[in-house]
């Protein structure tokens, strides 16, 4: 008998040895924190579609920190991050996460979400055998002010950071308004149109 | 020291700044992918701004003021490279010419850095935070094009070897070559195209491209003397359409 479970009849299952996985029609995509200055925390922007780690942070530069201050950027392939699920009413995700706390030989980044709508920021790192155990490990070792709502894990290694060399990137002309909205003073202009009008 | 040798220099550097910055402007809304746009975009502000610090330098030495000498000039009184001036091409040729020229200019701002003269050295090292982005990205599109199908690595052999006789059109010798050195303003063209040539080679060595025999190599001279091709002109009055029908204009 067919089912009528809606999940199942909205899925439209794969029949045998016919596959229903599609080309990308689209470049990977990257997932870009930026720093805006010393020291403070490395803060989830975005991300960017790109061919390589290399290509996605030319490319992360520009979409995220042609304006403003920079004192870096790392980003990660999307499909090396790990995700937890997310709590709600404040709980924290970590009071779903059980089991032992064993450090391991791999360095894991911590990203967490304190709140909806706000990005990840980078809390810290661990040591750990696996993503999974990275967050046991987490759970005791770093310190939380506030619940976590979400948190991110990421092998340090996929990570890939600019260095202290490239700092130099963000020192622009300082003189370079035109790239600056308030340059064009639109404002003024519009207020201009306007009386005009009346 | 005369004021000529300087102003020679000056000139050619705004001049490639402004035409290139230009050429970079039209990929805006064509490049192969959204965060190119904005990356060309970038960089074509960033070449346009460092052109206007070059003209108002010359206009500190009693030249006019930025915005007539760039926009009301005739071909034949600008001091680009042909390199610069030509079309952009497919997107194979353009960053191709990035690479070529961008690294060169890093490297000029470098040696301008040291330059006895005060204010070039100043503005020069204001720069190379910017030019360090230029690189990295012209640099690392070439790694990603020079490694990629038969296909690509062909079509960027190929625009190698048409833009390398224009790139070192970018070292035409100055006719104050001497002076420039002696004086301590710039170490000069011959030596800096050695550091180019130095530079360009460590990015060709992680692809599969070849450099080819560059003794073999006849320069494209003339632009840094006002003989352009027949590409610069139109450039121009694209650039200049504004002020040329309204010239209190502002924009």
């Amino acid at each position: 008998m067919e089912t009528l479970d809606p999940r199942l009849k909205r899925l439209d299952l794969l029949t045998e040895g016919e596959s229903h996985k599609e080309k990308l029609d689209q470049l990977p995509t990257y997932e870009v924190f930026v720093q805006v200055k010393e020291p403070r925390a490395y803060r989830h922007e975005g991300c960017v579609h790109a061919t390589s780690r290399e290509m996605a942070l030319i490319f992360a530069k520009e979409q995220f920190s042609r304006r403003g201050m920079c004192s870096g950027i790392w980003v990660v392939d999307t499909r090396d991050v790990m995700v937890t699920d997310y709590s709600e009413n404040e709980l924290d995700i970590y009071d779903k996460i059980s089991g032992s706390d064993t450090a391991g030989n791999t360095e894991y980044t911590i990203f967490h979400m304190i709140k909806r709508g706000t990005q990840h920021k980078c809390d810290g790192v661990v040591m750990a055998d696996s993503p999974e155990a990275a967050l046991q490990v987490a759970k005791n070792r770093i310190e939380r002010k506030k619940a976590v709502l979400n948190a991110w894990v990421v092998e340090s290694a996929k990570i890939l950071k600019t260095s202290v060399e490239d700092r130099s990137m963000w020192e622009t002309t300082p003189k370079k308004l035109f790239r600056e909205a308030i340059d064009y003073k639109t404002q003024e202009k519009l207020n201009e149109f306007k009386s005009k009008q009346s | 020291m005369r004021l000529e040798p300087t102003k020679e220099l000056l000139y050619k550097m705004a001049d490639d700044l402004l035409i290139l910055g230009h050429r970079s402007s039209e990929w805006i809304g064509m490049g192969p992918l959204l965060e190119e746009d904005i990356a060309f975009a970038s960089k074509a502000q960033d070449k346009v701004g460092q052109s206007l610090a070059f003209y108002e330098l010359l206009e500190a030495l009693g030249e006019e003021d930025p915005d007539t000498v760039a926009f009301s000039r005739k071909a034949e009184n600008f001091h680009n490279a042909t390199f610069v001036e030509l079309p952009n091409g497919d997107f194979d040729f353009s960053m191709m010419r990035h690479f070529l020229f961008d690294n060169a200019d890093a490297l000029r701002y470098q040696m301008l850095g040291d330059s006895e003269l005060e204010e070039l050295s100043h503005v020069a090292r204001k720069f190379t935070g910017e030019l360090q982005y230029h690189t990295l990205h012209a640099n690392e599109w070439i790694k990603q094009l020079g490694n990629a199908t038969p296909e690509s690595i062909e079509r960027m052999q190929n625009v190698l070897d048409t833009a390398l006789p224009y790139a070192f059109g970018i070292f035409e010798p100055s006719p104050y070559e001497d002076e420039l050195i002696s004086s301590g303003v710039f170490a000069g063209e011959a030596a800096l195209q050695v550091r180019w040539l130095e530079a360009i080679t460590v990015v060709l060595n992680e692809t599969d491209l070849k450099l080819p025999n560059i003794e073999k190599i006849a320069p494209q001279y003339g632009g840094r003397v006002g003989q352009h091709t027949e590409h610069l002109q139109p450039l121009l009055e694209e650039m200049g359409e504004v002020i040329q029908t309204d010239p209190k204009a502002e924009w």
